[in-house]
């Protein structure tokens, strides 16, 4: 089985996926102003080819009611009234800008444009050579045709979306690309550990059950000391090993769900830690209730196993640790290192570690979590540096 | 004697007093003219537009006649000549091209 198709390395890790989010936020926006900006000058350009067509129609309007105008101007002695037509309205300004006569809706005639569109109406602003009746200005205003502009619309929405999917598969690509070195590193981790643990195996096997079979009665005090010690050391590596063993190749075996009495498991592996417990001068106390739960024994013991070696570890010397079982919960605490509270989030990502001082992987608390997620239970975790943590199970 | 000329002066004086600058200085000379003052305001507004435009061309025109920069035809000109130049007071010439303005400007004369 190769490490590419661990499932675990497959999966994004958090910090990967807030960097994957940060940049695809950022991709998003700036795709989506990009989109507005086309679209604008899409829009725009539009307008003013629709506006090019109109402007022919209106200038023969202007043409027709210049002529009428010049006719007026002449017998203006005679007549007195404005000439109309039923294909547009019009007004006429003089060179100050006063309106000597209108019969358009528009009040606010922008001069300085030759056609526009305002209130759903098209203007068109013809100069006279001529100052018939005093005007300057002709002003032609005809109903705006919303047609065009529902067209545009449609054409925005349709291209926008397709060039929006475009551009989105497109930055996925990029941030694939851009997480490959990361994602890289991660397997190659991997390789390593799994690579190196199918070595650890037969030794570990061999110092543990030789520490077992030791006949510690004749032995000076001075040696069994030296013998508890390597036997806490082999036990550090064989707690390593079991995670090691679980992240690499938990995929390839199935299940075994059962019903688990905790009180006894946890006084198990409490007593298979005793002498790390000791030579550390920690205080423990026992809190437990008859509870039991319906889980991989194996995968609750790496649990448990996990948890009281951290409290052990990222413990003072001196310290203590609880631990408190009820129906339904099960709270590990110390008096150790503490963590910072920004970085509770990212405790339980693979490789995370934040005190460089103890040894490790920074694998134990992925492992809790991965098991914990996949039994649908749920953990809290509440610390103050220098004070100690509290990690709380409930199922 | 007296009584005669005291009465023609009080008539005169009412009637001149009746008749705004423009009656006096305008119309009595035009009222010869085949062209109305109306005709002629029209083609001074075709060329000149705007009430100000009007306005201070006129009154330069009236200061200083001059066949190149009138509004009338070549005709009109060769059959009436150019008007003499005006020696109205500032005040007489304004008030005149005003009263001008007023009674035969388009503003609101258009149905």
């Amino acid at each position: 089985m190769s490490v590419l198709k661990n499932k675990a390395t497959n999966s994004l890790l958090k910090s990967e996926k807030k960097s994957l989010f940060r940049f695809l936020v950022l991709y998003t926006t700036m795709v989506i102003v990009l989109m507005v900006l086309l679209s604008a000058f899409y829009y725009q350009s539009q307008e003013k080819f629709m506006l090019a067509e109109e402007r022919a129609t209106l200038s023969k309007y202007a043409y027709i009611q210049t002529k009428r105008l010049k006719v007026l101007h002449h017998f203006f002695d005679e007549r007195d009234t404005y000439p109309r037509d039923s294909r547009f309205r019009s007004a006429i300004y003089d060179n100050e800008f006063a309106k000597i006569f209108s019969l358009i809706k528009e009040e606010n005639i922008q001069f300085d444009k030759e056609i526009y569109i305002a209130d759903k109406m098209i203007h068109f602003i013809e100069t006279l050579d001529n100052y018939y009746l005093g005007a300057r200005y002709l002003v032609i205003e005809v109903e705006d045709d919303t047609q065009w502009r529902a067209e545009i619309w449609k054409h925005i929405f349709i291209y926008g979306s397709v060039a929006f999917l475009v551009f989105m598969l497109f930055g996925f690509y990029l941030a694939k690309l851009f997480l490959k070195p990361m994602r890289d590193s991660i397997v190659l981790l991997d390789r390593f550990i799994k690579d190196t643990t199918h070595e650890l195996n037969a030794p570990l096997s061999a110092i543990l059950a030789n520490i077992e079979m030791m006949d510690t009665d004749i032995m000076a005090e001075k040696n069994k000391k030296r013998l508890a010690r390597i036997n806490i050391a082999a036990k550090t590596v064989s707690t390593l090993y079991q995670d090691l063993t679980f992240l690499t190749l938990e995929h390839e075996r199935h299940n075994e769900d059962e019903p688990v009495d905790i009180k006894p498991l946890l006084e198990d592996r409490v007593e298979y830690f005793n002498a790390w417990i000791h030579s550390k001068r920690l205080e423990c106390f026992m809190d437990t209730e008859d509870a039991s739960i319906v889980i991989d024994k194996r995968k609750f013991t790496r649990i448990v196993d996990n948890l009281i070696s951290n409290a052990i570890k990222y413990n003072q010397r001196g310290g203590s640790i609880g631990i408190k079982l009820r129906k339904g919960m099960l709270m590990i605490w110390d008096t150790g290192i503490g963590i910072e509270k920004e970085k509770i989030p990212f405790m339980f990502d693979r490789y995370m570690r934040f005190n460089e001082s103890e040894g490790g992987f920074g694998i134990g608390l992925s492992i809790v979590k991965k098991i914990v997620d996949e039994y649908h239970m749920s953990i809290e975790v509440e610390s103050e540096i220098k004070k100690g943590t509290r990690i709380i199970l409930k199922w | 004697m007296v009584k005669k000329f005291l009465f023609a002066t009080v008539v005169l004086t009412s009637y001149t007093a009746a008749q705004n600058a423009y009656e006096r200085h305008c119309v009595p000379c035009h009222a010869s003219l085949p062209t109305s003052l109306q005709g002629m305001f029209m083609n001074h507004l075709l060329v000149y537009g705007g009430e100000h435009n009007f306005k201070a061309a006129l009154k330069h025109y009236l200061r200083y006649p001059s066949k190149d920069i009138s509004v009338m035809s070549d005709l009109f000109i060769d059959n009436f000549g150019i008007k003499e130049k005006s020696t109205l007071s500032d005040k007489e010439l304004n008030e005149a091209i005003d009263i001008y303005w007023d009674k035969y400007k388009v503003f609101g004369k258009l149905k």
